[in-house]
């Protein structure tokens, strides 16, 4: 098969509208550490609701909340890929609603995916991506080793409870992602994979990332929860995993054509409070769909994701956008959410946040209120870092090969929700 | 800083705000409760703020002790039209504020409050003009902010228009009118907002603290269920007698958390905490609605401001600048 190229002309990062449908809450699996608490299999989108909403949003083409100048339509779920006919038929629609009314985006979108991986190989899927193939971006999760990746990523029980609730089993899923992704990386060479850290992951968090390069995946994009699921130590765990990690990536050469997103120069410096004020997440820029047909500011609003909180709805397709509830996500800033130890903090640069998690947690209802539950694990990752880049130079120097580490090194673009 | 301890003396006490108050059974505030919340007002050098029964009658009296515990400190009464409060002794304050949801013929206090829909602002337009010469404070508040419409904006100007014709024609005359919506905001050169939960807060008839009465309406009427405290509950206290206040999250009430706010110069605007919760879902986020509102309301500020200084020196100290914007969230990439 030939190689899906990315067709980066069309894509202008950081100027996209980004536009999710929630298409099922339904998922094969029922991994542990997943912040979809109220995953169930009830909840298919319709096609009515789908073709609603695209033409909502394709209505709206001068309304200043979508004056960008190019789209991602990502679907997500559950398991996005459970859906592919509905997706398929929502795609095409709006191939044939760009080009009939001749809208900006008509060369300027993408579609995006965020898969467990388990029927990436069917002939449904395989049929969407030919079809699609210019303008696909798709990621498989996968978690690292075999032992590591079962640890959360199990199937779930096969009968679903009275309320359509999905248990997790014991039954891991390593197996049935990995014999995939040789075909994907066939169709995506650049393709990278998102691993999720939560407390019991710390041990084997290097071996992981190894292992991934060993499957030929060259972009590890990996995060902690921001969740407040540590335990006390966590943080010392943490940084001596990240610097045997950072021994085996410089020791083993991986540098040069590998990315691991926990390593990166701009994390790990005081922020200026006036020039460095912006928000983190895109919550607010974004706009999700779910099966009913309302509308939010970014998925974890919706109330499969709130564990604490009632669901943030702004809207609905058949009434539009309330834009006072969207006040709130456009006017976020840094320093305002943050507490005080964040502003005056020594390494606050690529401290992350999640808007949903703070709403989540916050005493109050607002999303002004940040949750600093990964404190400490940033801390550790900024010591960690600070080797990992200092052993890297050093080497490099000495080698005399830094010039040409500089003009040709990997860029990575953090994903962080 | 705290310097004001609003204190409702029954659930019926007179509505003074944005928000109705939906209570209309009678219950005074227990005397017990009344003393200690005084107590509470003297040690934290609060000024206090009675706001007495709405009984829709002119006859009533509270009883004996009351009168004697609610001057045993100095106070400020606010009171519905009509019912100047008995409380055995008179000390005709002027800052007591009468409050009304009519369009009075004449006024008794150095204060009214006069609490009004929209349309009926409008239409009582001229009552509400004749007013404005009659020596007295007029605070103008608008109860229905939240249905007002971008179609309604004209309307509103023209409205402001004329007043400020009238307001001017008075000026000219050697007067000094005080209507908020108007004046208020050729004095200022800073923020004067509500500031509930900042430098005021309210004592119920439950012994219990709230930002301002409205998060108490709503409280008892189980409104924002589901929008409050970490578990969903219709709480809205933030304190009670015995344990004291207890704010969550209070820096979000103030001006330097308010991102729109900080940077907005519509000094006179009530910046109302209990709508903008009502509304964006986020208490330090206005509504499209408020800021529009407030917007008009300083445009036509300015323009009498400078008619005012066609005539002679005026206010040299204040400078409203004139601006192409009535929503500070459009122009927020500025800021
Ligand atoms: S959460 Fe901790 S590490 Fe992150 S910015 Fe705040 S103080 Fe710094
Ligand atoms: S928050 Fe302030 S302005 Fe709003 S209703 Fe309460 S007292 Fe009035
Ligand atoms: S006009 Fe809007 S931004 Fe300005 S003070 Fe009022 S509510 Fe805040």
């Amino acid at each position: 098969m030939t190689k899906i190229k990315e067709n980066q002309d069309s894509w202008q990062s950081g100027m996209a509208k980004n536009i999710t449908f929630i298409v099922t809450k339904d998922c094969q699996l029922a991994c542990k550490y997943c912040y979809l608490v109220g995953k169930n299999v009830k909840e298919r989108m319709p096609w009515e609701v789908a073709k609603t909403f695209v033409d909502y949003v394709l209505d709206h083409e001068t309304d200043p909340d979508f004056a960008y100048e190019s789209v991602v339509w990502d679907f997500i779920g559950g398991e996005p890929f459970l859906e592919i006919e509905l997706i398929d038929k929502i795609c095409d629609y709006i191939k044939t609603e760009l080009f009939r009314r001749n809208h900006h985006w008509f060369n300027s979108y993408r579609f995006s995916f965020s898969t467990n991986g388990i029927n990436y190989h069917e002939k449904a899927v395989q049929d969407f991506i030919k079809k699609n193939r210019d303008h696909l971006s798709i990621g498989i999760t996968i978690d690292g080793t075999e032992k590591k990746h079962d640890m959360n990523r199990v199937w779930k029980q096969p009968v679903a409870d009275d309320n359509g609730l999905t248990k997790p089993s014991e039954r891991g899923s390593y197996k049935d992602v990995v014999k995939n992704i040789p075909l994907w990386l066939e169709q995506f060479p650049g393709g990278g994979t998102k691993v999720t850290i939560s407390s019991a992951d710390i041990p084997y968090i290097t071996e992981s990332v190894l292992h991934l390069y060993s499957l030929g995946i060259h972009e590890v994009n990996i995060n902690v929860v921001f969740e407040d699921v540590w335990q006390e130590g966590d943080d010392l765990k943490f940084e001596e995993q990240l610097m045997q990690l950072a021994d085996a990536i410089i020791d083993g050469g991986y540098y040069q054509d590998y990315a691991c997103s926990f390593f990166s120069e701009h994390i790990g410096k005081p922020m200026d409070p006036e020039r460095d004020n912006q928000n983190w997440c895109g919550a607010g820029k974004m706009l999700s769909v779910d099966a009913a047909g309302n509308l939010y500011p970014c998925t974890r609003f919706a109330q499969y994701s709130l564990r604490d909180k009632e669901a943030w709805i702004i809207g609905n397709i058949k009434d539009g956008i309330d834009k006072n509830r969207l006040r709130p996500f456009l006017t976020l800033d840094r320093t305002t959410q943050s507490p005080q130890k964040c502003i005056e903090c020594e390494v606050a640069s690529g401290c992350a946040w999640c808007q949903g998690e703070n709403f989540d947690a916050a005493q109050t209802h607002t999303v002004f209120e940040r949750a600093t539950a990964i404190c400490l694990m940033h801390k550790a990752r900024v010591r960690a870092n600070n080797y990992y880049w200092n052993k890297l130079y050093r080497k490099l120097e000495l080698e005399d090969l830094r010039e040409q580490y500089e003009a040709n090194k990997r860029k990575v673009k953090p994903e962080i929700c | 800083m705290l310097q004001y301890l609003v204190i409702l003396l029954d659930d019926t006490s007179a509505a003074y705000c944005h928000a109705d108050n939906p209570l209309k059974e009678r219950n005074l505030m227990p005397i017990e409760t009344l003393k200690k919340g005084i107590l509470f007002g003297m040690k934290q050098n609060l000024m206090i703020q009675y706001v007495f029964p709405d009984y829709g009658t002119r006859d009533y009296e509270l009883p004996k002790e009351y009168a004697e515990v609610i001057e045993s400190i100095d106070n400020v009464k606010i009171y519905p039209a009509g019912c100047k409060p008995v409380t055995g002794i008179e000390d005709g304050n002027e800052t007591d504020v009468e409050v009304t949801n009519e369009v009075p013929e004449k006024v008794e206090a150095k204060n009214l409050l006069l609490r009004l829909p929209f349309s009926k602002m409008l239409k009582q337009k001229d009552e509400i003009a004749k007013l404005f010469a009659s020596g007295v404070r007029i605070n103008l508040c608008i109860t229905d902010v939240e249905q007002f419409t971008d179609g309604q904006i004209e309307a509103y100007k023209q409205l402001l228009e004329e007043w400020n014709g009238v307001l001017l024609g008075l000026y000219k005359q050697g007067l000094s009118p005080q209507f908020n919506l108007l004046t208020d905001r050729m004095m200022l050169k800073e923020m004067h907002n509500c500031e509930a939960g900042v430098s005021n807060i309210t004592l119920a008839p439950n012994g219990k603290f709230y930002l301002c009465p409205a998060f108490y309406y709503d409280e008892r009427m189980k409104v924002f269920n589901q929008l409050n405290h970490h578990q969903p509950s219709s709480d809205n206290s933030v304190g009670d007698l015995e344990r004291g206040l207890d704010i969550p999250n209070p820096q979000l009430l103030r001006l330097d958390h308010a991102p729109l706010c900080r940077n907005c110069d519509a000094y006179q605007c009530r910046r109302c905490l209990w709508l903008n919760r009502k509304l964006t879902w986020d208490i330090n986020t206005p509504s499209h609605q408020q800021c529009v509102m407030a917007h008009i309301e300083r445009n036509a500020s300015r323009s009498l401001l400078n008619d005012n200084r066609k005539v002679g020196e005026f206010m040299p100290e204040i400078d409203i600048k004139e601006i192409n914007y009535v929503d500070p969230f459009e122009v927020r990439k500025e800021f």
